[in-house]
Parts: C-alpha cells; sequence; structure tokens
C-alpha cells in the first residue's frame, strides 16, 4: 500500500489534468523536439504516465466505491468564454479546410453549426453559469482506461509502423510528417479523456469536435487525392453530426436550465420528460450515429481505412467511434422507457446486420474490420436501446473486448501489409507458413471476435437474452452474429491454408515495438476472457448499477443474473483448453507422415507447387481462391438500400419524439 | 450438482454406443430401401476401431487440433445439456465445433476439402438461426434459456411449438449431411465433392470425427426429445420418427445446390419458425 498511498490521494483534479493535457503536451515536445531519440523516448513516457493516470483512475475508483468528482475552481479562468471560444476556433479550422479544399459540404455543415453554437452561446441559453465539473464514476473508468491503455499500446507501435510506412513512400528524415502525427495522436487521446470525464455537455462537445478535427488530420495524413477525398467525407459527416450535438446543448440550455450531464439525468427524463428535451435526445443519437459510422453514415469510417494503420487501430478499437457509443450509454437513463429507446435498439440492430452481410463480400482485409467494426457497435448501440440491466452490461462488455481484439486485429493487419505489400487476405493465403506468429495472433484476435469461449461471444448472448422483449431487434441480433461466423471463418481458412510439406515453418523476426504491443493485447484478450467473471462483478455491474440507479432512484446493485452467466464456465474453458493442448503439445506430424492434398490420383508436383493432370495430359499447376458470394452480397446491389433503410430508421427516432 | 455432473458423465459415456446403433440402423435402412443387404448393425463401431489402426497421416498439425475441439464441442454441448444448461451457449459452443472442423477442411490446399469447407460456412449459416429460433421460443415458454426451465414445463413444448419440430427435424438432415442438403460433404465418396469437407482428414483423425458425430446424432435427438419432456418415452419416439423421416428423406431425394439449401432455409425454415414464434409472442408466457 505505500507506494499506492500518494497514488489513492491523488485529487481529481490533477488526474484529470494529466489524462486531457499531459498527452498534448508530450505531443508538442515530440513536435519541438526533432530527433529520432526523443520521439521514441517521448512518446513511449506519454504512453506511460497515461497508463499510470488510467490505473490511478482506476484504483480510486475501486478503493473508494463511488464516482470520483470534483469542480475547478470557479474565478481560475473564464471557463464559458474559454469553452466557447475554443468551439469557434474549432469551427474557424474547419470553415479553412472547408474553403481550402473547396469542399461545399464541409462548409454548408460547418456554417450551420456555427450559427446553432452563436445562437446556444448568445442568444438561446438561460442555464445558470458554472465551472465546469469532473465527474468519473465507473463508465468512465472503464472509458479512460481503453482510451489510455489500449491507446497507448497503438501509438507506441505507431513508432515503427510510420518508420517504415515513410520509407516505403520514400520520405527522409528531414521532411518527415512524423512529428505532427505523433502530435495529433496524442492530442486525440487526450480529447477522448476529456470527452468522458467532463460533466459538462458543452465541454463535452468541445473535446467531441477536437476529435472530429483530429480524425480529418490523421485520415488525411498521407495527402493523396483518395485520402483527401475521404478526410473530408469523414469531416463533413462528422461536423454534421457536431450539429446534432450543438442542437441538443441549445435545447438542453432552454428547456432543462442546465448542461450538468449529471442534473440532466437527475430532471424528469423518459416518459415524463417534455417533447423539447426528448427532441434533444434524438439530437444527440443523431450525434452519435455519425460519429460511430453507424449506417448512413458509416461511409466514413470505410473511406478511413486508406489512413496508415496506427490511425485505423486507434480509430476502430479505442478512440473516435466509441465516443458516439459512449454518448448514448451516458445518456441512456434519459431515454429508458421511451418509444425513441425502442427504435435505437432497431437502428442499431439494423446497422448490426447489414454491415455483416456485407462483410461477407469483402476480400479487403482492412474493410472486412471497418465493417466489423461498424457492425459491432451497431450491437452496441442496440443493447443502449434495449436499455435493460443485462443489455448494459453487455454494452460495457462489448467495448472493452472490442477495443481490445479490434485494436489487435488492425496492427496485426498492419505488420502482416508490410510483410506481404499487400491486404488483401487473398494474397494471406497460407501465411501460416511465412509469418506463422502474426498469424498466430491474427486467428487468436480474429477467434476472441467470435468464439467461446471468449469474451466478446459471451455479451453477445447476454445481448441476445436482453432483447427477447423486443423480437425485431432479437431477430436482427440472432441474423447478424450468424453472418459474423461467415466472414471470419473464410478468413480464418485462407490464412491457415498451408502446402503440404510445409509444417515447420520460420517464426519470423518482429520489431520489439511491434511484439510488445501485440503480445500485450493478446495477452489482455484472452486474459479478460478468462477473467469475464471477476471482470463482469468488479467492474461491469458498478457500472451498470450507477447508471440503473439513476432510472429507478433506488440505490443499491442491479440483478444481472442471467442464464448465460450462470453456464460453468470453468468447466467450459478447461475442456477446451485441453482440446486445443493434448493434440497441440502432443502430436508431432513426422516428415514420413506428412502427405500431399488429395487430387483423385491425377496428382503430380510443378514448378509452382502442386499441380495436376488435366484432359489433354497438360500438367496445371493448383491455384486456389476463396470464394465471396458477390453477386449476392455485393456492396453495389445492396449498400443502397441498407442505406435509405438505415436513414428512415435514423428519421424514425425523431418521429419516435412525438410519440414518446 | 453433483447429481448433474453425474448424469452428465452418464450420458457421455453412454451415447456413443447409442449414436452407434442408431447410424448403423440408418445404415441398414438405407441400404435396404436401395435393394442391397446392407452391414452389420454394429459396423460404425467396427469403422471406427479400424481407422483409429490405421497409420497416421497428416497434411498439418493442426488438422489434429481441429478435430479434437470437434470432438470436445460435441461432448461439452451433450454434457451441458443434460446438465440443464443454457440454451443459447450450448449453440455456440456447438458452433465453434463446427467452426474448427471447417478451419481443418480449409488448413490443406485441396480443391475438394477446400470447396467442402466454403459449402459448410453456408450449411452453418442456413441451419443457425433456425436453432436459435427454437431456443428464443423456448425462452418464450419459460422466461429462461436454461434446459432445466425446459424440464420444469408441466406441458410438452410441442404442443406449443410444433413448427419447431419441423425445423428441427431439417436441422438434423442438414448437420447429418443428407440429401438433398450434402451440399458439403456426403456420406459417399463417389461425387465431383468426393468426401468435401472430410477429404483430407484420415486415420485416427477421421476416427475422432466419427466419434463425435456419434455424440451429434444423440444430441441432435436429444435437443428433439425435449419437445416432449414430460413423458421421455413420447420425447425419444419423436426424435426417432424424426430420424426415420430423415433418412426416408436422404434415400428419395437428390442433392440440390447450395443456393436452393440456403434459399429453403431461410424462407421455408424461418417462415415456419417466425410463425411459430409470433404465435408464441402473442399468447405464450412471456414473463417480465
Amino acid at each position: 500500500m505505500g507506494l499506492l498511498e500518494p497514488l489513492l490521494r491523488t485529487s481529481p483534479l490533477t488526474l484529470a489534468a494529466v489524462l486531457v493535457l499531459s498527452p498534448a503536451l508530450f505531443g508538442l515536445v515530440v513536435f519541438g523536439v526533432r530527433t529520432k531519440w526523443s520521439r521514441k523516448g517521448v512518446v513511449t513516457v506519454a504512453g506511460w504516465v497515461l497508463t499510470l493516470a488510467a490505473a490511478a483512475v482506476f484504483a480510486i475508483a475501486f478503493v473508494g466505491r463511488a464516482a470520483l468528482t470534483a469542480t475547478l475552481p470557479a474565478d481560475a479562468a473564464p471557463w464559458s468564454l474559454l469553452v466557447a471560444g475554443g468551439d469557434l476556433a474549432l469551427l474557424a479550422a474547419i470553415l479553412v479546410i472547408a474553403v481550402r479544399f473547396r469542399s461545399v459540404k464541409v462548409l454548408l455543415a460547418a456554417l450551420v453549426q456555427l450559427a446553432v453554437v452563436l445562437y446556444a452561446e448568445f442568444a438561446g441559453g438561460h442555464a445558470a453559469e458554472a465551472a465546469p465539473a469532473v465527474f468519473i464514476d465507473w463508465l468512465s473508468v472503464v472509458m479512460v482506461m481503453i482510451v489510455s491503455v489500449i491507446g497507448s499500446i497503438i501509438v507506441v507501435y505507431g513508432l515503427p509502423y510510420m518508420k517504415e510506412h515513410e520509407r516505403h513512400l520514400g520520405i527522409d528524415e528531414a521532411g518527415s510528417h512524423r512529428p505532427g502525427f505523433f502530435l495529433t495522436m496524442l492530442v486525440f487521446l487526450g480529447a477522448m479523456n476529456g470527452l468522458v470525464i467532463f460533466d459538462d455537455l458543452r465541454w463535452v462537445f468541445f473535446f467531441w469536435e477536437v476529435t472530429t478535427l483530429c480524425s480529418f488530420l490523421l485520415i488525411r495524413h498521407d495527402a493523396t487525392e483518395l485520402a483527401n477525398t475521404n478526410a473530408l467525407r469523414a469531416l463533413w459527416m462528422n461536423t454534421l453530426g457536431g450539429v446534432g450535438f450543438a442542437v441538443a446543448i441549445a435545447l438542453f440550455g432552454a428547456h432543462a436550465q442546465t448542461y450538468s450531464v449529471q442534473a440532466l439525468l437527475r430532471s424528469p427524463m423518459g416518459a415524463a420528460a417534455s417533447v423539447p428535451i426528448v427532441a434533444a435526445l434524438a439530437c444527440l443519437m443523431f450525434a452519435a450515429f455519425t460519429k460511430s459510422a453507424q449506417m448512413p453514415f458509416h461511409s466514413w469510417l470505410l473511406g478511413a481505412m486508406v489512413a496508415p494503420t496506427p490511425v485505423s487501430a486507434l480509430l476502430h478499437s479505442s478512440t473516435m467511434v466509441k465516443a458516439g457509443v459512449y454518448l448514448l450509454m451516458r445518456f441512456a437513463p434519459a431515454f429508458h422507457g421511451t418509444q425513441l429507446s425502442n427504435v435505437l435498439a432497431i437502428a442499431g440492430g439494423f446497422t448490426f446486420v447489414a454491415t455483416a452481410f456485407l462483410a461477407i463480400g469483402q476480400t479487403n482485409a482492412k474493410k472486412i474490420l471497418a465493417y466489423s467494426t461498424i457492425s459491432n457497435l451497431g450491437l452496441i448501440i442496440a443493447c443502449t436501446g434495449l436499455n435493460r440491466p443485462l443489455a448494459l452490461a453487455a454494452a460495457v462488455m462489448l467495448l472493452i473486448f472490442h477495443a481490445l481484439s479490434k485494436g489487435l486485429l488492425f496492427m496485426a493487419c498492419g505488420v502482416v501489409e508490410h510483410g506481404i505489400h499487400s491486404r488483401d487476405i487473398e494474397d494471406m493465403q497460407g501465411l501460416v507458413n511465412r509469418m506463422p506468429l502474426t498469424t498466430l495472433i491474427m486467428v487468436i484476435g480474429i477467434l476472441s471476435m467470435l468464439l467461446p469461449p471468449f469474451g466478446v461471444l459471451i455479451a453477445k448472448l447476454a445481448a441476445i437474452e436482453a432483447s427477447v422483449h423486443l423480437p425485431l431487434a432479437m431477430g436482427m441480433l440472432v441474423i447478424g452474429s450468424t453472418l459474423t461466423v461467415a466472414f471470419w471463418t473464410k478468413w480464418t481458412g485462407r490464412l491457415l491454408t498451408s502446402e503440404p510439406g510445409a509444417v515447420h515453418p520460420k517464426i519470423e523476426h518482429l520489431h520489439v515495438m511491434y511484439f510488445v504491443p501485440l503480445v500485450l493485447l493478446t495477452v489482455g484478450a484472452v486474459a479478460f476472457s478468462l477473467a469475464v467473471f471477476p471482470l463482469l462483478t468488479e467492474l461491469v455491474e458498478p457500472a451498470v448499477t450507477q447508471y440503473y440507479a439513476l432510472v429507478s432512484g433506488a440505490a443499491g446493485g442491479v440483478d444481472l443474473s442471467s442464464d448465460v452467466l450462470a453456464v460453468p464456465w470453468g468447466l467450459v474453458f478447461g475442456f477446451m483448453a485441453i482440446a486445443v493442448a493434448v493434440p497441440a503439445l502432443l502430436t508431432r506430424t513426422r516428415p514420413d507422415e506428412e502427405v500431399g492434398a488429395y487430387m483423385c490420383g491425377e496428382q503430380i508436383e510443378t514448378p509452382n507447387g502442386s499441380g495436376f493432370i488435366t484432359a489433354a495430359e497438360q500438367s496445371c499447376a493448383l491455384s486456389i481462391r476463396g470464394h465471396y458470394f458477390e453477386r449476392y452480397v455485393g456492396e453495389e446491389t445492396h449498400a443502397l438500400w441498407m442505406t435509405v433503410v438505415a436513414a428512415l430508421l435514423l428519421a424514425g427516432m425523431f418521429g419516435a419524439v412525438a410519440i414518446r | 450438482m453433483m447429481a448433474e455432473y453425474l448424469a452428465a458423465l452418464a450420458a457421455v459415456l453412454v451415447a456413443p454406443f447409442i449414436g452407434g446403433v442408431l447410424m448403423g440402423v440408418d445404415r441398414i435402412v438405407s441400404a435396404r430401401l436401395q435393394s442391397r443387404q446392407g452391414p452389420p448393425l454394429f459396423q460404425p463401431f467396427y469403422d471406427i476401431l479400424k481407422l483409429f489402426a490405421k497409420r497416421r497421416m497428416a497434411a498439418n498439425t493442426f488438422q489434429m487440433i481441429s478435430v479434437s475441439v470437434y470432438l470436445a464441442s460435441m461432448v461439452l454441448s451433450l454434457a451441458l445439456l443434460v446438465m440443464g444448461q443454457d440454451l443459447l451457449v450450448l449453440l455456440f459452443i456447438l458452433a465453434l465445433g463446427n467452426i474448427m472442423l471447417i478451419l481443418g477442411g480449409f488448413s490443406v490446399k485441396s480443391p475438394y476439402s477446400q470447396l467442402g469447407s466454403q459449402r459448410e460456412v453456408l450449411v452453418l449459416l442456413a441451419y443457425e438461426p433456425l436453432l436459435v429460433c427454437m431456443v428464443v421460443g423456448a425462452y418464450i415458454m419459460t422466461g429462461s434459456f436454461s434446459a432445466a426451465s425446459v424440464f420444469g414445463l408441466d406441458r410438452p413444448l410441442a404442443l406449443s411449438m410444433p413448427a419447431f419440430v419441423v425445423t428441427q427435424a431439417l436441422v438434423m438432415a442438414m448437420k447429418l449431411h443428407k440429401s438433398p442438403f450434402d451440399v458439403s460433404a456426403s456420406h459417399h465418396a463417389h461425387q465431383e465433392l468426393v468426401r468435401g469437407l472430410y477429404t483430407e482428414f484420415s486415420g485416427p483423425q477421421m476416427a475422432v470425427i466419427e466419434l463425435a458425430h456419434l455424440y451429434e446424432l444423440v444430441l441432435l435427438l436429444g435437443f428433439i426429445a425435449l419437445f416432449w419432456h414430460t413423458n421421455l418415452a413420447v420425447g425419444i419416439a419423436l426424435a426417432l420418427a424424426c430420424h426415420g423421416a430423415v433418412i426416408i428423406l436422404d434415400n428419395i431425394s437428390a442433392r440440390m445446390t447450395t443456393r436452393w439449401m440456403f434459399g429453403f432455409t431461410w424462407s421455408f425454415g424461418l417462415a415456419l419458425a417466425a410463425a411459430n414464434l409470433a404465435a408464441l409472442y402473442a399468447t405464450g408466457p412471456l414473463p417480465r
């Protein structure tokens, strides 16, 4: 305890400052002092500082068993002016970008947002002025840990990756774009932390917009034509989402007289809320749909794969898209028991099914991962809309497990891409013989997304159990889960396809800054899955209890008992571990036991590996391809109508405001 | 608790014998329908013993892991059913085994096993929603996903969920690779896919797969018997009747395409399931 004592006594304000400001300061050092070693050193130290701060937040919350709250000294700074100025500065930056790249969509979205922000600041708001407060409950703790720990791991992984990336593009050290890159990445992490720990909605909005701008800069990083186009698409969609957020703030200010999220959640909500308040909640949902890349706004996240892999890993696993679902989970008590909540569940469920369906037809690894991210976020949103304790528990678990697995998969993809210079899963055929270590990590990452006893699946089962009372959503969860199995299985199949005779591949060498982050996340994904029950009782249940107390007004625990969780998982874990370990450790195929593939008796060896004799006595090398059913699940055929349906569902959420 | 574990252990020990005899009956009945004499009743056991005695040949080490997990998932699923555990979890543990077997098929660069694996993914896609819908139906009736709560009902499920007896028979035909659903692997190697998914497994690996098939058969029959748990004799008769129907269907129908199978199960099968579920939502007890 001796060492922990000072850590536990750290004030929430100090921790908030470290979590939000220190990444930006370290980023400025990286930007200012341009030597190879300072970059490596400072980025790594920044990662450690963030990780320690997150650990401290967790420890304090764990020991104290209550939310960490603190208010910034009211007279220390002109807070309102500061946040309003920050918002306007960000909008000015977006307007400059719009003009510089001649993007009408960005311009329009930014101008509308500007109008709304100005109205809210000067004409609309009647809310009492208060210094911004920090409010860190269990949901925030979970988010801070995801952002700070997984985010840091990804940024450290970015060090060797970006070096290789620039070498590949022929950029020398003097013209390197890396200082700016790591500054943006670190500011991004700080902004995400700010987004989840501040209680004042205007501050949340400010950090929300910082992530929009950072993601634009990161997607545009390679400055190719495609990168520009896709970055601008991300920018206009997220700025449009920002409009929704700003409208919500204006409505809350005018009709609830407060910007404090906690005060809002304690005011009459749900079925008791007035129409403007429910409309504000629908606006927040709209904002969350853009940020979490839900249909019909999913195209920006698909386009974001042009960015270097660390950016994708960061956007998909620990930041950006998680901000949207966080906002919804945060406000879930407010729309509990409304029709709006049900429509939200169905809209999220629809994205879950539709994108899992589209993923089946893809061969681009990063695109499959992108569709899977959108799909899983849809599932989390569906859980939020189902709005029951078990569903919220499933959402929190998915938040954690998805961040681990998806960060891992993107990083592994990046390593593979540098190894084989392709991100097509057809080119990954037989990767197990070429990069066995990375393949093993990748396969664990994939299996952790879909198989028992890994956490994602347990959360998914809990989600299905929680959805039984909303049959339409239940149907979507069932079909979506099944479709998910298809594309992951086909991908894993490509990785493992191997030529006979190559069963003892040489383990490849990985850069230590690739190896450590990959292993950390692999171990994390497996360990958290094994420890799913302590995780549930120590982390998820308190989070859900704090949420549910706001709904029922009653203190005390919530009942998370479920048949899924009551299964003797120890037995399942143990049995499966034995089933894998016994053949893996005890059977060694001797060279004389190795056989080639069966070709119906016409097999020959060709210079290109196995082959067979064709009809005209010609030798023909064997080539194998995966099947992607493009004719049935192709994007060209389905993406349009799916987007239209999703847009209608989104409109339906605003329609549901009237009937509450 | 102890009694549950003992019952599960007993089921795991006895199941292969029941499964083997039923498979022997299947082979004799099929042979007679084709005007053949057919093998002895215990031929499935002789086959497995013979396969175990064969020299081990493998294309890679992963094949061994794949069949091992396949068997483990079947055994575990049966144990969980007997223990009255969560049916949803059981389904996904079952799927785990199938996915590992598919990956084993994918792991060899052979056209036959690759094609078989590709198609088996589609077979899995075709029957999985039917299974989950059945479990959801049971949830509506009992307010729980656990098999134990089905045991606790005083009215057989078949009376309120008749359509699911039909879908379970369809699932059985698909999982046992019976015509017209034997698209990914056939019981006979005399067609264009050879043995499809199983082509590259041989000797002891094949023996493990065949052993797992015995468990799978008992598990599938157990699912159907669950529909008349109040009188297990009726439940078993129902299960055997479904098995008989599947055997006859196998012998009177030709193999269809994957596309047809997929269209059929997702239209006819899911429509049946949805209609029954709708009726349950309208009338059944759905506790809050």
